[in-house]
């Protein structure tokens, strides 16, 4: 089975700290992510779910904390809850340059031709786009859902 | 065909009108992109140079397509390093969606041979030339980091 990656480089005027609070903050995340944050308590092995807060059960992506290294290093698996299956695994990479933070997001083992490949590899480059747009100026781009 | 390609998407919040201009204008581009400088009549079939601060040309080509303000095509070579220019004309393509509020910004940078250098050199060059220009339009300030000629810019 053809498995896919796709790599997403950007770099953002920020901190480490403030990116990772934003990614990993609904409060924050909702703001640029169409409505939604990330939910954990971001311990290895513990649950993750990309939904709205209070509402896991509608979460559009579920998976595991694989590692959890603040502020530089977070590894997530992914999966369509429609799709248990078909697990894929995204990495958050931070690394601080004078005064901004260089941002490496792999995200990797994805089933060639799934609806996840699709979502992804439109969704990626807006959803960090938008995450860039809301750390430097205060808002983010997205008002719904980028998978619609 | 064995081809060697880059392409990254990055989403503006802008009008299509600006970024074409912070695409195309010196006074924009040297403050993104390594204070380089653009040379052209921007027709199709004009020649395209990109030019150091100290004048020497660090790319140069030819205008293969332009459809303000939605899509650039240029004909680009590497002049600086031997071994670059000897790979040839690589094809680089700004297209230009408006999107809700924000503007899609496509680069597509291919070579058509297997193993480019150049395109290898480009995929670390783009993200922060892209990356400065999102936060020069969107915050009035590029990043610091692309801001000045470094000699062997975009990676090259």
């Amino acid at each position: 089975m053809k498995k896919l990656e796709l790599v997403y480089v950007t770099y953002i005027r920020t901190t480490p700290k403030k990116l990772w609070a934003a990614i990993t903050e609904p409060k924050f995340a909702s703001q640029y992510w169409a409505g939604r944050g990330n939910i954990s308590d971001w311990k290895k092995g513990s649950p993750w779910y990309h939904s709205e807060e209070g509402k896991l059960d509608e979460a559009c992506v579920v998976g595991e904390v694989l590692e959890s290294k603040p502020p530089k290093r977070l590894v997530l698996s992914w999966a369509d809850p429609d799709s248990p299956k078909e697990i894929s695994r995204v990495t958050f990479e931070l690394e601080p340059h004078d005064d901004m933070v260089n941002l490496r997001v792999t995200h990797n083992q994805i089933k060639a031709g799934s609806e996840t490949a699709k979502n992804v590899s439109r969704g990626w480059p807006l959803v960090l786009s938008s995450l860039k747009s809301f750390l430097e100026t205060g808002k983010g781009l997205m008002v719904s859902c980028g998978h619609d | 065909m064995q081809k060697s390609t880059f392409m990254y998407v990055t989403y503006i919040r802008t009008t299509p009108e600006k970024l074409w201009a912070a695409l195309t204008k010196p006074e924009f581009t040297r403050q993104y992109f390594f204070n380089t400088t653009q040379e052209s009549d921007w027709k199709p079939g004009a020649s395209w140079k990109m030019k150091a601060p100290d004048g020497s040309t660090t790319d140069g080509g030819e205008v293969l397509e332009i459809d303000p303000p939605r899509r650039l095509v240029l004909k680009w070579r590497h002049e600086l390093k031997p071994e670059l220019t000897a790979e040839g004309y690589s094809r680089m393509t700004y297209s230009l969606e408006q999107a809700g509020a924000s503007v899609k910004l496509t680069v597509m940078h291919e070579m058509d041979k297997a193993g480019s250098k150049l395109i290898e050199g480009v995929s670390g060059g783009w993200p922060p030339i892209l990356a400065s220009l999102k936060s020069l339009l969107e915050t009035g300030q590029p990043l610091e980091e692309t801001r000045h000629w470094k000699g062997g810019c975009k990676g090259e």
